[in-house]
């Protein structure tokens, strides 16, 4: 039968090199043998026991003898450990969902279908990149005994993010003359519009949405405009990012629908456009559908993501002063 | 954290630099890894068994110390000693050792330099 020092003295040196166990084994037997004899003079009954806690996990004593690191990876890795896994997830990961997405509209699959296979690549690709980036450093910190690769310096560091004042006229600016820019298409296309071959004249947009939906999204515009300069005013903060949720909504559902349901083009100019494309005009239109709606759908959630992280920055200052 | 726990904390913090030129000062006379252990252990120096004996054999490693196995008893032991390479790097220590105590006695008295 084996006693408890027989199991301890082998889980110490059954990582060591074979040619050192003997040797090893030899003394840890002799320390083990002389804490418990201690513990019996002061008359313990459990003296075996309490000599093995006093001397710890015999995988990190034989750690420790063999000068092993007892971390994944150390602190010379741990921090470009984490920035570039967290800049190889937030690159790669949405790249690979809207790919994914794509992908599984063009194939024709259902909305839920869709939707599914999304979660499901991002689930992966992000157990992925971590597996395996998280391996590669753990190599690299073993392979160098962990001295550092990269050195860092003052050249690195971040720009303070300023919370709205810096580029908000930039910004204001930017949104002003977009919106101006859209708007002026939506009327232009009525009045001046496309040219066929023949010197025919179509407006781009269904006439019929003139009755609704192209006052809507006039509307809209200038409901934009208008919060574009609240914005440059008022500054961003969760009210207003809420608000950003709803201009967002009103655009981008109408838009998709009308888009799906084939409403939103005048049909005679889509005609037009067929008869000056070749025979492959049908597949290159559902392919161009799909990125539109994909585009409508990522922009609008990135302006919905970016106004609450913008009205996170203000109430969170990341500085309270700088020169 | 209560204040024993924090001052506990930083006097370990403290004496834990000092256990290598402790350990190549008591091993002029040669002794065993227990006894070592239990010496220091009077002597305020408390260093855990699982780190004090890699430490002995990394000090080997070195050449700071040497051991030899005495089966005079009824086990055989391994004795430590310090080489005449440790006894270098003990005068070294100790000489920094002066330097720090130095240092300290001047800040307490609040001399700037």
């Amino acid at each position: 039968m084996t006693t408890l020092t027989d199991r301890y003295v082998w889980a110490v040196v059954r990582t060591a090199p074979e040619k050192q166990r003997p040797e090893l084994e030899q003394e840890v037997r002799g320390l083990v043998a002389d804490a418990i004899d201690a513990r019996l003079e002061a008359g313990s009954p459990t003296a075996e026991r309490d000599a093995l806690v006093e001397l710890g996990d015999p995988l990190a004593l034989a750690a420790r003898y063999a000068d092993r690191p007892l971390t994944l990876i150390g602190p010379a890795y741990y921090l470009l450990w984490l920035r570039l896994l967290k800049l190889l997830l937030a690159i790669v990961v949405p790249l690979a969902v809207v790919g994914i997405g794509i992908g599984q509209f063009v194939a024709g699959a259902s909305i839920g279908a869709i939707i599914g296979s999304m979660i499901g690549g991002a689930i992966q690709v992000t157990v992925n990149l971590g597996f395996w980036t998280t391996v590669a450093f753990v190599i690299m910190d073993r392979s160098t005994r962990g001295a550092p690769i990269v050195t860092w310096s003052p050249d690195q560091l971040p720009e303070v993010p300023s919370p709205t004042q810096h580029s908000a006229l930039g910004q204001l600016i930017a949104s002003v003359a977009f919106l101006t820019l859209f708007l002026v298409a939506l009327v232009w296309q009525q009045f001046n519009p496309y040219l066929t071959g023949s010197g025919e004249v179509l407006p781009v947009l269904n006439q019929d949405l003139w009755t609704f939906w192209i006052p809507w999204f006039i509307a809209l515009i200038v409901a934009e405009i208008g919060f574009a300069f609240a914005i440059y005013f008022r500054g961003w903060s969760y009210p207003l990012a809420g608000v950003n949720v709803l201009l967002n909504l009103a655009f981008a559902v109408p838009a998709v629908w009308l888009w799906v349901t084939g409403g939103l083009l005048n049909p005679e100019f889509v005609d037009a456009v067929a008869q000056h494309t070749d025979e492959n005009f049908a597949e290159a239109w559902h392919i161009t559908s799909i990125v539109v709606v994909v585009s409508l759908v990522v922009i609008a959630t990135w302006d919905v993501i970016d106004g609450f992280y913008n009205a996170y920055r203000v109430r969170h200052p990341r500085l309270s002063a700088t020169s | 954290m209560d204040e024993d726990e924090l001052i506990t904390g930083h006097l370990q913090e403290l004496r834990r630099g000092t256990v290598v030129l402790a350990c190549l000062l008591r091993l002029r006379t040669p002794d065993y890894g227990y006894a070592l252990l239990e010496a220091l252990d009077t002597l305020g120096f408390s260093v855990d068994a699982n780190t004090l004996y890699p430490l002995l054999r990394r000090l080997e490693k070195q050449g700071l110390l040497t051991s030899e196995w005495n089966t005079d008893e009824s086990r055989p032991r391994k004795f430590y000693s310090t080489s005449p390479e440790g006894e270098q790097m003990a005068s070294a220590l100790t000489d920094d050792w002066g330097r720090i105590d130095d240092s300290l006695r001047r800040l307490i008295r609040g001399e700037d330099s």
